[in-house]
């Protein structure tokens, strides 16, 4: 085998697991969603518990006509979508399955990459909402920024943890020397990290930036059709990237009984275990309201991931 | 990524590899997405040219196999500084459609200074290098993140750290500004 | 003193208790529902039983049961006897658009006529159709359920009430000394 047909193949094998994973995603958060709320979800679409539904919605989206309002920045408005989902199509390249490099491609600044190209994803929704020529979009636009801008700093500060305790920023390096004690160590760092990147995903309880109660749905009002449902694929797409990425750093990836064989088993169901919690904390909690996110960010967040640092480089520097 | 293999002696000056035209190709695409950020009378428009400006400077590095740089500039300038432009220009009501008033009729003193800053810039690189060859193999090449790190904190520490200091004294400025002064006084 | 968090944790402890426990979803098409005994479905007649007293109709507070009727006459039984004349049902319908299941014509009916069903399918795409004829509201006779079991407690019916006293009145008395 060639190298131009083995980059092809796992190019190829990503692609899947991003159609793939966030529909599957999203067909537990209707199942899960339902029973923590006493109630059954859907059950019709393909015959058995509703498996079909998100196929039957993909058609439905595809049906609907793309709608772009008069007024609005028409290339803007239609590029939008593309911009959002994206970046997290290419931050699934870089994010290690198992060992032996079962991974789409090992890069070297892994952890930058990922970070870096998955802030970029916030251009969309901001491109959506400004071009919308609507104000509820616009201030939906203005809050996911304002959101990206506060959580973007703790989450980088307890990825910054994890590679100092690694010393490296490839993600299967850091894997590679990951220790069971680890997850107790970065304990601090893994929750501002998972916390941080729901608010970044927009996910309930930080979901101010589309709170339909009061801005219908942020930036996303005045999308129709296949244009939405591209929004609503980024939306899951981040989630598995969140809890992939949460599983590589703080979770210790394939690590687990037989991981030779079985690894990439592990990090699949501890992302899947992950995704559940993601679903769980949308079913539980209210909304906060957009000046306590922000407290929370500035207050709690961000000395919580300074303290890990420091927690971090101490033990580093006593066991060397 | 990118394996770029050069041997000072076989390559000259643009020989035609991949790399080198896709090199030229994409800091062409740079130059005008720069050009057309300073001159469309789009205010948004603007910022989002700037983002495939920086992008493509990335993509640059990413060429030159300065992998770190390249996430770093991602990040930073197209993740957050583009980020807060356009948050600062939804702020300001920034119109759909062009801005009549967009343009401080300083176009030929701008090109001046840009000229300048280019042609400075220019000439101390190569000055600076002459026909020095940088062997940028990726493997551990002067842009991997371990030579980056090592260097920065072995040679650069100083301007670091003076840099640091700097973006600390920004910060408590800008908290010292945007406190809320006490009533009734300075009103 | 409160724990830190303990709030958050009892959320979470709540939805996931929740998600173990089955699901309240009434699987409505194809799970037909368990109604209770005394539903109010729809009302059926049992035209058999009335007498065009038209009592319903002046009791019901939507004014929404139609009644039609005519006298015929009954040749007399007796040879010499008097002729008698008797009320027959034309029309019976019952609009229930405008009813209110508030149950007063079932109540008043004297003849026991009007019966409740628990039959609640009949949605219409009209609502002219809501207005069902007697042959609709006989049919639904057959879906009346029969009087569910009185509670342990509760008084007994009027007249096994009456029988029962007459009866324990006849058994008292010596019999011969049945004057009247």
């Amino acid at each position: 085998m060639n190298d131009t047909l083995d980059a092809l193949l796992r190019l190829v094998a990503v692609l899947v697991v991003f159609l793939v994973l966030p529909l599957l995603v999203g067909q537990t958060e209707h199942k899960v969603m339902a029973h923590m709320q006493g109630r059954l979800g859907p059950m019709y679409a393909g015959g058995f518990h509703g498996w079909a539904q998100l196929v039957a919605d993909g058609v439905k989206f595809a049906q609907k006509e793309d709608v772009v309002p008069a007024d609005a920045d028409r290339r803007v408005f239609q590029l939008a979508p593309a911009v959002a989902l994206l970046p997290y199509l290419v931050v699934l390249i870089a994010i290690p399955v198992g060992p032996h490099g079962f991974v789409g491609e090992a890069v070297d600044a892994g952890l930058f990459f990922v970070l870096a190209v998955m802030g970029v994803g916030v251009l969309g929704s901001l491109m959506a909402g400004w071009a919308s020529a609507n104000k509820f979009s616009l201030l939906g636009a203005l809050r996911s920024a304002a959101q990206l801008m506060a959580y973007e700093l703790p989450m980088l500060l307890a990825a910054a943890s994890v590679a100092m305790a690694a010393g490296t920023l490839s993600l299967p390096g850091i894997v590679g020397q990951y220790h069971w004690w680890w997850t107790l160590w970065q304990l601090m760092g893994g929750l501002v990290f998972f916390t941080a990147g729901l608010a970044e995903l927009q996910r309930p309880p930080f979901d101010m930036p589309v709170a339909d109660s009061e801005i219908i749905f942020g930036a996303y009002t005045e999308y129709t059709g296949m244009r939405f449902a591209l929004f609503l694929l980024s939306e899951y797409a981040g989630i598995v990237v969140l809890c992939g990425l949460t599983t590589v750093l703080f979770l210790g990836g394939w690590h687990g009984p037989w991981a030779g064989s079985v690894g990439w088993l592990w990090t699949l169901l501890k992302t899947a275990v992950l995704a559940f919690v993601v679903i769980w904390l949308r079913v539980s909690y209210p909304r906060l309201r957009e000046d306590q996110l922000m407290k929370f960010a500035w207050t709690v967040l961000i000395p919580v991931s300074l303290a890990q640092i420091a927690l971090t480089g101490v033990v580093k520097v006593v066991t060397s | 990524m990118n394996v770029v293999h050069h041997n000072a002696a076989g390559s000259g000056f643009l020989s035609p590899t991949g790399v080198e035209i896709t090199f030229v190709l994409v800091g062409l695409v740079v130059l005008g997405a720069a050009l057309v950020t300073v001159t469309t009378r789009q205010l948004v428009h603007a910022a989002l040219w700037l983002v495939v400006a920086l992008g493509g400077i990335a993509v640059e590095y990413l060429l030159l196999t300065a992998e770190f740089i390249a996430w770093v500039q991602v990040l930073i300038y197209v993740g957050s500084v583009v980020v807060l432009l356009l948050f600062g220009l939804m702020l300001t009501k920034a119109p759909i459609g062009r801005s009549p008033d967009a343009d401080s009729e300083n176009r030929w003193v701008a090109l001046g200074v840009a000229l300048a800053a280019a042609g400075t810039l220019v000439w101390v690189v190569a000055d600076a290098f002459r026909s020095t060859w940088i062997d940028v193999h990726p493997a551990n090449g002067p842009g991997a993140t371990a030579v980056t790190g090592s260097s920065l904190f072995r040679f650069w520490v100083l301007p670091f750290e003076a840099l640091s200091v700097l973006l600390l004294a920004a910060l408590v400025g800008a908290i010292v500004l945007s406190r809320r002064r006490p009533e009734g006084r300075d009103r | 003193m409160p724990v830190p968090g303990a709030g958050l944790a009892k959320g979470l402890a709540v939805t996931l208790r929740t998600m173990t426990k089955k699901s309240v979803t009434d699987r409505y098409p194809d799970v037909l529902p368990e109604l209770p005994p005394r539903s109010r479905g729809v009302i059926a007649l049992f035209e058999e039983n009335c007498t065009v007293c038209m009592l319903c109709a002046r009791e019901c507070p939507d004014w929404c049961i139609y009644i039609d009727s005519h006298k015929e006459t009954v040749p007399a039984a007796t040879p010499g006897g008097r002729e008698r004349s008797r009320n027959v049902l034309d029309r019976f319908a019952i609009d229930f658009s405008l009813c209110m299941y508030c149950g007063i014509c079932i109540e008043v009916c004297p003849f026991d006529a009007l019966f409740w069903s628990p039959e609640f399918e009949y949605a219409e795409t009209d609502i002219l159709d809501l207005t069902h004829e007697r042959d609709k509201l006989r049919e639904w006779m057959w879906t009346v359920p029969a009087p569910p079991a009185l509670d342990p407690a509760a008084e007994e019916p009027k007249e096994v009430a009456a029988a029962h006293k007459a009866a324990e009145k006849a058994a008292a008395e010596p019999p011969g000394e049945d004057g009247a």
